[in-house]
């Protein structure tokens, strides 16, 4: 029964399009998608081009970027994120000119403002497979 | 588009819970009874329908079978909080193209624990956002709301007129599930959510059903001498998907505005009913509009008087923010107050000079960006 199991944090459920992404992150790249016809970088992953439909390919992000919002999340939505709370949810801008959603972690990160620069770092998931790309004050 | 010959000719509604666990179909069948009572029909007369929820698998032919409908057309219309003016643009689509004349459009939320209900996170959100311990919509509107502090210099007291003034119209709406006076400070000490988003920023979840009645304009001169006419109605679906760094705090509701007010003067709408499932939303609504420039939503709420009383007035009955979120009926909430109060029926709450409404509809969050669907439509009082 699902009510009797204690909650696990909330894994991504990988399928044939975010594949690269997911092993990618295991391996500490973070990787973006980028359009072979109209060279568009983008994020999520997506099976084409969400501007011309053109065929993507992947690239390495260098993994850096500024602080675009951030919001401190004191109820997270699946329970077993609650010891954890205040998580710190965050929008970046990677410098490849994409915002993504993430989560600050480090020892600074109460002293986040919007701006700050920020860079990636991988976190272990309960799933050995699963790695996450979080971020951290730069 | 512009309507000529669509009628809003009724509506029906459940009382809200916050507890109930009255079955979805019990919620329908309260507000279909309610509103074929209200408006003299029969169940036969109708001939087509819409449902919307997220409470149940069932599908609006499935649901149809089960309130035993036989009809000329059906919608499953899901649309997130866009879904009341989406279901109406349908509806009058529909209706215009001859293919029926006497729509019930439907919508429900029920705590009934026997369904299989709540759906899945959907791809995006599931696999990108959730992973990281986000709070909801509660989170991601956060993220715009300190956006628009930061670019803007918009302040807390800003934001939280909009639910202070939301909740003094309540006071005198029956269906309101909050109802007490609340103050600025009473809004500025609510619990933090996530930051800058508190507690009387957020909606409540509860029970409860509503529906609308749209006819040709022969059919509703036959039911109601009360006629409210569609005048006109746009939507926009995804705004800016193709931008990697979007403009978080422009809505897709700019270029419905634009589109609306090509066929209605700004100036002539007497109230509005926004949708607001948090009061940022509502600054930002305002400013898409046009009734003020972006940034300034914070300057123009301290200018003027919102509630029901005043130069300006939104959400009448209190919003969703003050009555209370029926899952996806909350988009319906500011159709029919809008509609009441061009009917005259607003008792406790009526606007003095209810002619014309501008009634709007905003649908989930997006990964990276802001609305997925954004709708508004203007309706009319003739004589
Ligand atoms: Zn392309």
């Amino acid at each position: 029964m699902a009510e009797a199991r204690a909650p696990q944090k909330s894994l991504p459920k990988i399928n044939p399009v975010d594949r690269p992404f997911w092993e990618g992150a295991k391996n500490n790249k973070f990787l973006l998608q980028k359009c072979n016809s109209c060279g568009k970088v983008q994020f999520f992953p997506r099976i084409a081009c969400v501007d011309c439909f053109g065929e993507v390919s992947w690239i390495e992000a260098k993994g850096t970027g500024k602080i675009h919002s951030f919001t401190l999340v004191r109820v997270p939505r699946n329970p077993a994120f609650k010891e954890e709370a205040p998580i710190y949810y965050i929008n970046v801008i990677l410098d490849e000119g994409v915002i993504i959603e993430s989560r600050l972690l480090g020892d600074n990160k109460e002293k986040v403002k919007m701006g700050d620069r920020v860079k990636v770092r991988y976190e272990q998931t309960h799933n050995p497979d699963i790695k996450l790309p979080c971020f951290e004050l730069a | 588009m512009r309507r000529k010959k669509v009628c809003f000719v009724g509506y029906g509604s459940t009382e809200y819970s916050r507890k109930s666990e009255e079955s979805l179909l019990g919620q329908y069948a309260i507000a279909i009874r309610d509103v074929l009572n209200k408006t003299g029909l029969k169940k036969k007369d109708i001939n087509g329908l819409s449902v919307t929820t997220q409470a149940s698998p069932d599908t609006a032919p499935h649901v149809a079978e089960q309130l035993g409908f036989e009809l000329d057309w059906v919608l499953n219309a899901d649309y997130g909080g866009a879904s009341g003016v989406g279901a109406v643009s349908r509806a009058a689509d529909a209706i215009e193209c001859g293919h029926l004349d006497i729509a019930l459009l439907l919508a429900g939320n029920s705590f009934d624990r026997s369904v299989a209900h709540q759906r899945q996170l959907e791809y995006q959100r599931g696999n990108f956002v959730d992973v990281y311990g986000y709070g909801g919509p509660n989170s991601l509107m956060a993220l715009i709301q300190r956006l628009h502090m930061e670019n803007f210099g918009t302040t807390l007291e800003q934001v939280g007129k909009i639910a202070v003034a939301q909740r003094f119209n309540a006071i005198n709406n029956p269906q309101a599930l909050f109802r007490e006076p609340m103050s600025m400070q009473d809004y500025l000490n609510s619990r933090m959510i996530s930051d800058p988003v508190r507690l009387f920023d957020c909606v409540m979840p509860c029970s409860g059903a509503e529906c609308i009645i749209l006819a040709s304009e022969e059919k509703a001169k036959q039911l109601t001498d009360k006629l409210v006419y569609l005048v006109t109605d746009a939507e926009k679906i995804h705004y800016q998907v193709a931008n990697m760094l979007p403009e978080k705090t422009t809505f897709g509701m700019k270029l419905v505005g634009e589109k609306i007010f090509s066929e209605v003067k700004r100036e002539d709408i007497d109230l509005f009913e926004i949708y607001d499932d948090y009061p940022i939303a509502v600054m930002i609504q305002i400013e898409d509009f046009g009734y003020c420039k972006k940034g300034d939503g914070g300057k123009f709420v301290d200018a003027h008087d919102l509630t029901y009383k005043g130069d300006f007035p939104v959400n009448t009955g209190g919003g969703e923010l003050s009555v209370g979120q029926a899952g996806l009926a909350g988009g319906f909430l500011h159709v029919i107050e809008g509609l009441r109060q061009l009917r005259g029926e607003a008792e406790g709450h009526q606007v003095a000079k209810a002619e014309r409404a501008l009634v709007t509809g905003i649908g989930w969050l997006n990964y990276g960006r802001n609305l997925g669907t954004t709708s508004a439509l203007v309706m009319e009082r003739r004589k």
